[in-house]
């Protein structure tokens, strides 16, 4: 490591931890390490308009951006809701397990945790407290930990994300994250039982049976969502990033024609916080790209290879000391930054170890989307607190069973492959 | 006066950027339907999508993105009080808008440079497709030396947000 990437990280850490905004951190590490090892400075420039110019998978980016926040005002997300509270809302901490199970079904949907504890977390909050029936911590919590769910499940931009830097397949990726999401929900379902049973939560009033199809009926055309996209991807109709489009232009034709819940300047709102969004990510992508570059010309990952190799790691200590890692930089850092910046300087060690990529890539995403909850920086508490009003202190009291349980889900799929795995081989995948 | 105008042009900003992501989505669209239903693949509906994007990027974050916005790490500035937050925004403001100038004359060639080549199928010259990231660049230090200078004048309340 030279002196001049030293002095690159300083700028970089330095400037971010004073609150820049952290791809202009990136690039004015970038620029000063250039000036450094006299290089020209305008490779900068070059290596972030090239690498965006060259990434025709990062066009998922924004496509998944605008079909979750149509979904979110397009009345999509309550209609869902209605269908859980019919289906789940019976049993002890009703409420809680919809609040999962809703999540479940939103993730096949969004690509964002942010989007769903944004849309259907603030919903599903309202419901919980009116009438003083659970503590708005509890609520506040089981939709935080509930939303992490969102980017295991496909589609997910996250995913998109680790294959842009690992050079997989975002097909398997997001094929192998279904499985996964399914344990994560299932782990959650277990411990809001348990905290109901516990502290004698409300049981709603069921649902007369006799409504079912009626409400069944009204979400069926949002029920489907998942299924089109699946169906596109795997059936071959279309790439993952051509079903960003789908599924953006499904939820329109849902929202604008069917259930007629967005007007012409609805969408252009619509339209006008997905630019930002994605313009907000693309900017981070395009940061990372120029100081991934300085990181291969530093040989760095190479160096972290030939380290561990020196450890003499076996891969199991290697994807848990990745994962402690990770769950540590997730109290602090945002998940795009893990991926885009930290990821790569481990791809590839876990490559030479033997790990599958595609299963080192789920236990990331995952691992990230819990960092998406961690406090100090958990991005998803943040969120809830600013659209509910949730108080922080009683956030993070009641966030740490569901922690606890999704690091247990973590660790299982860490150390059982097969979990991650058996979906995509059963579909062609060789690894 | 010059606030309304500024506002006006903010909200022009915003039509462009809307428009850009518009054109994304649409073009991606067409190339489905032309591939699947009419069994004709264009191949330029995605060169006009990456254009489409890297103009999104930079355009927004020259001229539409707060500060709140971006992908920031905000514990220390939210711990700090209101005055060492502003010693934080002046110095990363200023090393920000610093490294920008001292690249922008080698952005500005390599960008002009550009000029010799032309995207494969849409025959847009490159100088033209990049240069985004000029219009980005001295967009953005405008605003930090615009944010600084409001700081030491003592007029930053709107600066947070």
């Amino acid at each position: 490591m030279s002196l001049a990437f030293l002095i690159c990280l300083v700028v970089l850490f330095g400037l971010s931890a004073f609150g820049a905004p952290i791809a202009l951190a990136m690039i004015a590490a970038a620029v000063s390490y250039l000036a450094m090892t006299g290089q020209d400075l305008a490779l900068a420039s070059e290596q972030i308009m090239q690498g965006l110019f060259n990434s025709f998978i990062l066009l998922a980016v924004p496509l998944f951006i605008v079909a979750a926040n149509i979904m979110n005002a397009g009345t999509i997300s309550d209609r869902l809701l209605n269908f859980c509270v019919a289906a789940v809302g019976r049993f002890r901490g009703g409420l809680g397990h919809v609040n999962v199970v809703a999540s479940l079904i939103f993730s096949g949907m969004s690509g964002s945790a942010i989007a769903d504890a944004a849309g259907i977390g603030k919903i599903i909050i309202q419901m919980m407290t009116k009438d003083g029936r659970y503590p708005i911590g509890f609520a506040a919590a089981i939709t935080a930990a509930s939303a992490t769910i969102g980017p295991v499940i496909p589609p997910s931009i996250p995913m998109v994300m680790y294959a842009l830097v690992s050079d997989t397949s975002v097909g398997y990726l997001f094929l192998a994250g279904i499985t996964p999401g399914l344990l994560m929900g299932g782990v959650l379902m277990v411990m809001v039982a348990r905290i109901s049973a516990k502290r004698g939560f409300a049981v709603e009033e069921p649902t007369p049976l006799r409504d079912m199809p009626r409400i069944t009926m009204n979400a069926f055309p949002a029920l489907m969502m998942p299924v089109i996209l699946l169906f596109g991807i795997y059936g071959g109709a279309t790439t993952p990033t051509e079903a960003a489009a789908v599924a953006a232009t499904y939820a329109f034709v849902l929202a604008a024609v069917f259930y007629r819940a967005i007007t012409i300047s609805g969408t252009y709102e619509i339209l006008s916080s997905s630019a930002r969004a994605s313009a907000s990510v693309g900017l981070v992508i395009g940061g990372a790209l120029i100081f991934n570059y300085i990181v291969a010309s530093e040989n760095i990952p190479n160096t972290v290879a030939a380290l561990l190799r020196d450890l003499d790691m076996s891969p199991l200590a290697f994807l848990l000391m990745v994962n402690l890692l990770l769950l540590l930089l997730g109290c602090i850092l945002d998940a795009t930054t893990i991926l885009l910046v930290i990821i790569p300087l481990f791809l590839p060690a876990a490559r030479e170890l033997g790990i599958d990529l595609v299963h080192f890539g789920v236990i990331v995403v995952v691992n990230t989307m819990i960092g998406l909850i961690t406090p100090p920086y958990g991005i998803l508490l943040f969120v809830i607190n600013a659209t509910t009003g949730a108080p922080m202190r009683d956030m993070i009291r009641e966030i740490w069973p569901f922690m606890l349980v999704l690091i247990g889900a973590l660790l299982t799929m860490t150390l059982v492959p097969g979990i991650v795995l058996w979906l995509p081989r059963l579909l062609g995948y060789g690894g | 006066m010059m606030h309304s105008v500024l506002a006006w042009l903010q909200r022009r900003a915003d039509n462009v950027a809307v428009g850009l992501l518009t054109a994304i989505f649409l073009s991606f669209i067409l190339q489905i339907i032309s591939r699947y239903v009419f069994r004709q693949p264009l191949g330029w509906t995605l060169e006009a999508c990456l254009l489409g994007w890297m103009w999104l990027v930079f355009w927004s974050a020259a001229f539409t993105l707060k500060e709140k916005d971006h992908v920031r790490f905000t514990i220390l500035i939210d711990a700090a009080r209101p005055g060492v937050r502003r010693v934080y925004l002046v110095i990363t403001s200023l090393c920000i808008a610093a490294a920008l100038v001292v690249s922008l004359p080698a952005t500005v060639d390599y960008v002009a440079f550009m000029k010799i080549e032309k995207t494969s199928l849409l025959k847009v010259r490159f100088d033209v497709a990049f240069s985004v990231y000029i219009i980005f660049a001295v967009a953005v230090i405008a605003r930090s030396v615009w944010r600084v200078a409001q700081i030491l004048r003592g007029q930053d309340e709107d600066i947070q947000a």
